[in-house]
């Protein structure tokens, strides 16, 4: 390639880097599909053994990230414009189709869907889900009371966890996932969750665990948010990379398209993204002494 | 699809980045099989834990609580003794019936259990393997231990019987040797449960047919009939004999029933079965490391 020229050095180990991800799903959709209409075999037989019609899902197109220690990353954009599959592809919950995530630690995701068992009461999935972070007896003990306190279930911690209320389920999984101090930290909208008292006591251990993590990756729908919190914004819409950069810039982009689709400025909206997208420069991942050497 | 061609490589600027990768490692990657061996290690707490909290919880509604544990095979093995041992009154030619059949089928039920379990125990924590970053062979060994632990109470239940029952048997030293027994009968449910574990996974349609294959393996397994009866034919027999779990109730109707020590034969072919199980098991389970939970 003759770009060699103008490779950009990073100095350093980064914390994540994110080498040409892609994801697709194959999913069942409802619509029936031509095929359908047209077979002789008997209906019952058909519907008995029939395939559903399966589309593919473009969730997330090709992208690459490098995103260094320090570093706190907000992503932004509509719904099912691929942030939460970002965040499960980086978190290792989900693999990606194509390319690879890499980081320096394992990356903690902190967030309400952190799913516990159902049968087992409240103060059981504490143990055990800390335990399933890879904690030993002795740590879980230690940490036990803080993590009851930060959920504020106080007696109905002994209770089976599906006596709990959606609200209360969330708060414990809060309060487990937050138990760890994790150098990679993703946090998808954790704080939306609880009334106005568990919310301040959770934004304080987030708090906590910004200042402590080496990065941080944070999908939120409040932009205020994002703007205190972020030294870099990704603007990703229908899995596409649109903006990457300045929160200030970023955020004000967005917020101009969201203001135009809402008006129902359709064209002067998609003329925003596809001006962002022209100034987009994309990242190529080139790995130096690794074992995936590229380009 | 409108969706790959939103944005077009050769317009968007690619800004090459070089960067040292040497201290990253990929997100959800599968460690070499010692590594992996040396983690579930690291994480037999979690497993112990899991097993324990899960008997707990499972008689909680009862009145009588653990109890149950016990009373639920004794009341089997009275629900037995009452049809073949009072009411039809068959020996079918074998000595000490009722004991025969309560043997055969305690020790049966408990692998039956054991290898159900272990091999549902990924698709039934989908949640807790998405949420959580552990080696996935603990879920399997945790269920293991868990019916492990539950077949304590059993087997205590099974020689309840077999003392209490007319014709009421002798305890001897002989049946310390049920424990091996039992232990490699343990090593080889674990074994053939992460096999079925990462295929169930992968295809659930497997999961209804599991049922089947039990009750298929049952009635092949000599619980309430006797082989020589039936298979005339030296060679047929001599292969029908290498089933292990034939072989474990064999053992153990020897030790318990007959006060004769068991062939060195049979011990030898269970010892195979198991270790062979659990070998492969846990080769071809580590193997799937890296798809469980992103189905």
């Amino acid at each position: 390639m003759d770009a060699d020229d103008q490779e950009l050095y990073i100095e350093g180990h980064p914390c994540v880097v994110v080498d040409s991800v892609e994801m697709r799903y194959r999913v069942a959709s409802s619509a029936a599909s031509d095929a359908d209409a047209e077979e002789a075999t008997p209906r019952l037989f058909r519907r008995a053994v029939r395939k559903p019609n399966m589309v593919t899902v473009h969730a997330l197109n090709r992208l690459s990230l490098v995103v260094e220690r320090g570093e706190s990353v907000g992503i932004i954009g509509r719904n099912g414009s691929g942030k939460s599959t970002l965040m499960k592809i980086i978190s290792g919950q989900s693999k990606p189709s194509k390319g690879a995530v890499f980081a320096s630690s394992t990356p903690i995701m902190l967030g309400v869907n952190a799913a516990l068992v159902q049968d087992l009461s409240g103060d059981q999935n504490v143990i055990l889900g800390c335990l399933a972070m890879g904690m030993s007896r002795a740590e879980v003990d230690e940490k036990f009371n803080s993590i009851v306190e930060l959920s504020g279930l106080e007696k109905s911690i002994h209770l089976p966890m599906k006596s709990y209320s959606s609200g209360m389920a969330s708060r414990l999984r809060f309060a487990i996932a937050a138990s760890v101090d994790p150098e990679i930290l993703l946090v998808d909208e954790a704080l939306n969750t609880g009334d106005a008292q568990f919310a301040d006591r959770s934004k304080l251990r987030m708090d906590e665990l910004r200042e402590q993590a080496g990065c941080v990756f944070l999908v939120s729908h409040s932009l205020d948010t994002i703007k205190d919190m972020c030294t870099r914004v990704i603007w990703l819409d229908k899995g596409d990379l649109i903006m990457d950069g300045d929160p200030e810039a970023a955020i004000k982009a967005y917020q101009e398209f969201t203001r135009h689709l809402s008006k129902g400025n359709n064209i002067s909206a998609t003329r925003i993204l596809d001006e962002a997208k022209a100034n987009l420069v994309a990242t190529e991942v080139r790995g130096r002494s690794s074992r995936r050497s590229r380009g | 699809m409108s969706a790959d061609s939103a944005i077009d490589p050769e317009t968007v600027a690619v800004q090459p980045l070089s960067v040292d990768m040497r201290r990253l490692t990929r997100v959800g990657s599968r460690p070499s099989f010692l590594d992996y061996l040396v983690r579930l290690w690291d994480f037999r707490q979690f497993m112990f834990y899991d097993a324990r909290a899960r008997i707990q919880s499972g008689t909680r509604r009862d009145r009588l609580g653990s109890a149950w544990l016990l009373l639920n095979p004794v009341f089997n093995g009275l629900t037995y003794f009452l049809i073949f041992g009072l009411l039809l009154n068959t020996s079918r030619g074998i000595e000490n019936f009722v004991g025969y059949l309560v043997v055969g089928i305690f020790v049966f039920q408990y692998s039956s259990g054991a290898i159900t379990s272990g091999a549902r125990s990924i698709r039934n924590n989908k949640s807790v393997v998405q949420a959580f970053n552990f080696p996935r062979a603990a879920l399997p060994i945790g269920a293991n231990v868990r019916e492990l632990l539950r077949a304590v109470p059993l087997i205590l239940a099974m020689l309840l019987i077999v003392v209490v029952l007319p014709p009421a048997e002798e305890i001897t030293w002989l049946w310390i040797l049920v424990i091996p027994a039992i232990m490699l009968q343990a090593l080889f449910n674990l074994g053939v449960g992460l096999i079925l574990a990462r295929i169930i996974s992968r295809v659930h349609d497997v999961t209804h047919l599991l049922p089947f294959a039990l009750r298929a393996w049952m009635y092949g397994s000599a619980i309430f009939f006797s082989y020589d009866r039936f298979v005339t034919h030296p060679e047929v027999l001599a292969v029908i004999k290498l089933n292990p779990l034939f072989n474990v109730i064999d053992i153990v109707r020897d030790c318990v029933l007959y006060a004769r020590v068991p062939q060195w034969q049979s011990w030898a072919i269970l010892a195979v079965w198991a270790l062979g199980a659990l070998g492969v098991g846990l080769v071809y389970f580590w193997k799937g490391e890296e798809s469980y939970g992103r189905g």
